[in-house]
């Protein structure tokens, strides 16, 4: 039932004060429906004048009293609700410490309801969700971080996480914006350390998307902001080594080197790449003391044989006789015969392409024309001849290679030279 | 000569010199007369508004309490507690409301309505207390309802408070309801501007100027006491939004079609049970919303504790893709059952968190299905939930403009607002052509009550004086001209009274026989100017009220209708007969081309 109030519905102004009736402290009449109706015949007395500043002062006093009130309850309710988002937190990091994601989630999140703008919390789930492998969890992820960012873009975590984020979805132009940042933000700790670590990673990122050039000027930015420690240049060398800048990583090898003269793995990193740049001479030095470090470096043993192949039938070495030249020559001249000889018997066995075919019949002839130019090498007006005829022997061994497949011993020693050459001409 | 001294002596303010009392009477004098009633009203708003976020600060932090100390941190689906704590809340929640809070049922914004058109603004205090720790235990309890409307309530409920206990007029007291509500909902949503739209639009339920700005500073008040305390971060993490194509605006319209229809399946089912569960013997109300959180609960342990309390947590992962479609329409029709049940039964709590709820989940699902179908679609699943919010509670509320400021004041992002436009209006259509009667009036008329609103204003007739105007006469007279030349012109018309052109500008009108009484007078060699009494005939527009030409038709046989840019120009007239006729008829007259 509805009991309406006698003064009606009409909301037509009327300025009469109310009157003093209209108080609460009334019992109901009706539980029939969500609006109650009260009765309104009791009257209170007046607390307190009615004059305006008095009213004013009153409710300001009032407001300032509520507002301390509800602050201090504010703060001890937050002070409730962090001590428990902690332990949350706590047991979080245990579990992505551990890789479980789904838990760490769970736990990151439940210490965000207790205390929802905590930023290390934030930090600690986008990481969480960015590291659980879901892709769906990434724009959770990436929301969170930007929150983060637009609070504190100079925040090198921050930024950092954004820059992994966008690793992930492979967005090169992203990453490597946030990386940057994070290189030249703000770390809390161990700055040097963390943009070093940075930049590394975004090195890293940059390789496997293959934007080689990018990389490249980034790994120069890093050698020269590495402080004197073995270990961060070993793994710039090993970078270096990855976008194939071996001088670059012989560089650093030999930095690592200057600082632990006995580091094996610095002592086979330097021979490999200094035998990948062609430097044979320095290849076979390291090579040779990586071996003696660690007898069990099989891939320095072999590099070495090969280096040391190299040396002893390269026929341009400069410190040799021109008889040793003349032997060398000759020696190669007969050892891409064999391999010529070799290679074309294999080719017409498996029955190759026509095209393989010819090319080796050409290069035959080649050779067979060559070969009376082997007694003028003697001769002393005949300068050109030395390179006229190791051109048909790398052409040999370069074609032998390409149809009939890496060769061993020195033929490879022979194509490692005519590659060095070409790159050399280049 | 008198000696003052002993008397102030004797007073107890003795110490106190008498000029220093005299300075301080006048300057209090002077105060007054600064703060005459509607200066004292707009800074008693700024009042209302900073109370109402002390009260919805304190209600935050009971519900967050309540939830943590109940449910924990992260509820667990397959754990009892989820069960039992809801319907036994609901058991203490239902004793409170039958023995000591009776006026705290349902979400607040009826009461806080009818607060204002039928009781005078009057909202017992008791209310605030009532729903303050009710609601704070239902929602808490994992109930499926939001903190929103309570919210409104209990800041309606302190501003009624206020201006009962201050002895302000009855006139603003009445207005005290709306400007506490909107302090309310804008410290509890923490957006000031939809808090006043729909404030507007629901609670008042029509566009008031004069309210308009103490409605403004309660609720920016009220919002700047929340974010000191609480801190201005937004309720959801907007992720990226993306609207690039204008076709895309198809995909949106499906949304607005689904939305509204989903929008009529909740207002129906809860028109179709509240009145048979309120006709229910007394005795059951104390187990209703034990019942309806059991129900609640018994759904959140079958694997989907998403759907209990607020879920503003959830909206955030929907938001960010974390669930898939099935997922989010299963959540959508859950949510619709659980607070469906939770607001039938009687349990104090809003509807605007659980709406919200399910326009993000059913904008997420009906974005995921479309760009199944068409996997050109750019917008991201957050982009759709964001738009399903708007679209649920354009649809459902009924409040259209509030719904698109809402999205646009959430997202802080004015890209989407033209999806959110069209998903909106396509919802509200929807929901209007389904059901005529919005949810708040549809739940006001189920308690006796017949309260204005504004889309009732909307579609209202308004009737103009276009509506009962009558042709240009064919005989006007002129104030120049000789009063035997115009008793000539008369002479053959039918009609028993005459406009006449004043010059430069401005009407008259003259009868018939007082013309011919000039005339027979021997007064015919004199223009009528000089002989009609100094009198200047009101004029009216064609698109005024036609309220406005019942002030003239009464007075004079005949009123002008002019034209807006010349007002020598005659559109037409309107009489008494022509007035009422058109009031009884209801339909417009055809006017002939004069």
């Amino acid at each position: 039932m509805i009991i309406f109030f006698p003064c009606g519905r009409s909301i037509l102004p009327e300025s009469r004060p109310v009157q003093s009736n209209f108080v609460e402290a009334f019992e109901p009449r009706s539980l029939g429906n969500d609006i109650v109706i009260r009765d309104m015949s009791w009257t209170v007395p007046r607390l307190i004048p009615r004059s305006a500043p008095v009213i004013l002062l009153v409710l300001t006093l009032a407001a300032v009293t509520g507002f301390a009130a509800v602050g201090h309850l504010v703060t001890r309710f937050t002070a409730n609700q962090q001590a428990r988002g902690r332990k949350l937190y706590a047991l979080g990091l245990t579990d992505a410490a551990a890789g479980r994601y789904d838990e760490a989630i769970e736990a990151f999140r439940a210490a965000l309801t207790c205390d929802p703008t905590n930023s290390q919390y934030q930090l600690s789930l986008a990481r969480a969700l960015r590291d659980s492998n879901d892709p769906r969890r990434l724009d959770e992820a990436e929301s969170y971080l930007i929150a983060l960012w637009q609070r504190t873009p100079q925040d090198a975590a921050v930024n950092l996480a954004l820059a992994r984020v966008a690793a992930h979805r492979g967005s090169i132009e992203d990453a490597t914006r946030y990386y940057h940042n994070a290189m030249y933000g703000v770390w809390n700790a161990e700055p040097d350390a963390n943009r070093n670590r940075s930049r590394i990673e975004l090195i890293q990122f940059l390789l496997k998307k293959n934007v080689r050039a990018q990389a490249d000027s980034e790994l120069i930015a890093l050698t020269t902001a590495l402080p004197p420690n073995p270990d961060q240049h070993l793994e710039a060398a090993q970078l270096f080594e990855q976008a194939q800048d071996y001088a670059g990583a012989l560089s650093q090898y030999e930095e690592v080197l200057r600082l632990e003269p006995e580091n094996a793995i610095a002592l086979g990193g330097a021979g490999e790449a200094a035998y990948h740049s062609g430097n044979y001479a320095t290849a076979e030095h390291y090579l040779r003391e990586a071996v003696a470090a660690n007898g069990n470096d099989s891939n320095a043993r072999e590099l070495l044989a090969t280096a040391d192949l190299i040396i002893r039938t390269n026929p341009f070495h400069s410190h040799i006789s021109d008889a040793e030249r003349n032997r060398r020559i000759a020696a190669a001249f007969a050892q891409a015969e064999d391999r010529l000889t070799n290679c074309t018997q294999q080719t017409s066995a498996a029955t190759k392409t026509i095209g393989s075919a010819s090319s080796l019949t050409a290069l035959q002839s080649r050779w067979t024309q060559a070969q009376p130019d082997l007694d003028h090498l003697r001769s002393p007006g005949e300068t050109d001849l030395p390179d006229a005829i190791m051109d048909v022997v790398f052409q040999i061994e370069q074609q032998t290679a390409a149809t009939c497949g890496q060769p061993q011993g020195v033929d490879l020693a022979l194509l490692l030279i005519s590659e060095k050459r070409q790159a050399a001409s280049q | 000569m008198s000696n003052p001294a002993p008397t102030v002596s004797s007073s107890p303010d003795s110490r106190v010199p008498p000029a220093r009392i005299k300075a301080t009477s006048q300057l209090f004098s002077s105060l007054e007369g600064v703060f005459h009633e509607e200066v004292f009203f707009l800074i008693l708003s700024v009042f209302i508004g900073i109370f109402s976020g002390l009260a919805v600060v304190c209600f935050r932090l009971a519900i967050d309490w309540t939830h943590l100390a109940l449910l924990g941190p992260l509820p667990q689906s397959h754990s009892l507690r989820l069960i039992a704590v809801p319907a036994l809340a609901g058991l203490v929640v239902a004793v409170a409301v039958l023995h000591i809070f009776p006026g705290i049922r349902g979400s607040g914004v009826n009461q806080t309505k009818s607060a204002l058109y039928i009781f005078n603004g009057f909202i017992p205090f008791r209310t605030a207390i009532g729903k303050f720790i009710c609601a704070g235990i239902a929602i808490g309890s994992g109930q499926s309802l939001g903190p929103e409307d309570p919210s409104l309530q209990i800041g309606a409920s302190i501003a009624s408070f206020l201006g009962r206990r201050l002895e302000i007029s009855r006139e603003k007291i009445r207005l005290m309801a709306p400007v506490g509500a909107a302090a309310g909902l804008a410290a509890a949503f923490n957006a000031p501007i939809s808090a006043v739209l729909f404030v507007i639009e629901e609670v008042i339920g029509r566009w008031s100027a004069g309210i308009l700005g103490s409605v403004v500073l309660s609720a920016v008040s009220s919002v700047v006491i929340v974010r000191s305390f609480l801190g201005s971060e937004p309720l959801f993490r907007i992720p990226v939004t993306t609207f690039k194509r204008p076709s895309e605006l198809l995909a949106y319209a499906v949304l607005g079609i689904v939305g509204g229809l989903a929008s009529v399946a909740f207002a129906k089912s809860i028109g179709y049970l509240r009145p048979r569960l309120k006709s229910l013997p007394r005795w059951t109300q104390y187990f209703q919303p034990a019942v309806a959180g059991f129900l609640v609960g018994l759904i959140g342990f079958l694997g989907f504790p998403q759907i209990m309390g607020a879920g503003y947590d959830s909206m955030d992962q929907a938001m960010h893709g974390q669930y898939a479609w099935k997922m989010l329409a299963i959540l959508a029709v859950l949510k619709i059952l659980a607070t469906t049940v939770s607001f039938v039964s009687g349990t104090p709590g809003g509807m605007f968190a659980p709406t919200l709820f399910i326009g993000a989940m059913l904008g997420g699902a009906v974005g995921d299905i479309e760009r199944i179908f068409v996997p050109q679609l750019t917008g991201s699943t957050g982009t759709y939930v964001l738009v399903g919010m708007g679209v649920l509670f354009a649809g459902f509320l009924r409040a259209p403009m509030t719904s698109v400021f809402m999205v646009l004041e959430v997202s802080g992002n004015y890209e989407i607002i033209v999806p959110v436009i069209v998903a909106n209006t396509f919802s509200y259509l929807v929901s209007r052509s389904l059901q005529s009667i919005p949810i708040f009036d549809m739940l006001t008329r189920q308690d006796g009550l017949v309260l204005p609103s504004l889309e009732e204003e909307r579609e209202e007739t308004i009737l103009h004086v276009e509506d009962a105007m009558l042709p240009v006469p064919e005989t006007i007279l002129s104030a120049q001209d000789y009063v035997d030349a115009n008793a000539h012109r008369v002479q053959n018309s039918p009609e028993s009274s005459f406009l006449v052109r004043m010059h430069p500008n401005g009407w008259n009108t003259i009868s018939r026989d007082q013309l011919l009484r000039f005339f027979h007078e021997g007064k015919g060699e004199l223009t009528l100017a000089s002989v009609l009494p100094a009198q200047v005939l009101p004029s009216l527009y064609p698109d005024l009220p036609l309220d406005s030409a019942l002030r003239y038709v009464n007075d004079y046989p005949l009123v002008p209708v002019v034209n807006r840019a010349d007002s020598r120009r005659l559109e037409g007239v309107v009489s008494r007969d022509s007035v009422f006729k058109k009031y009884e008829s209801g339909r417009p007259i055809q006017v002939s081309p004069s």
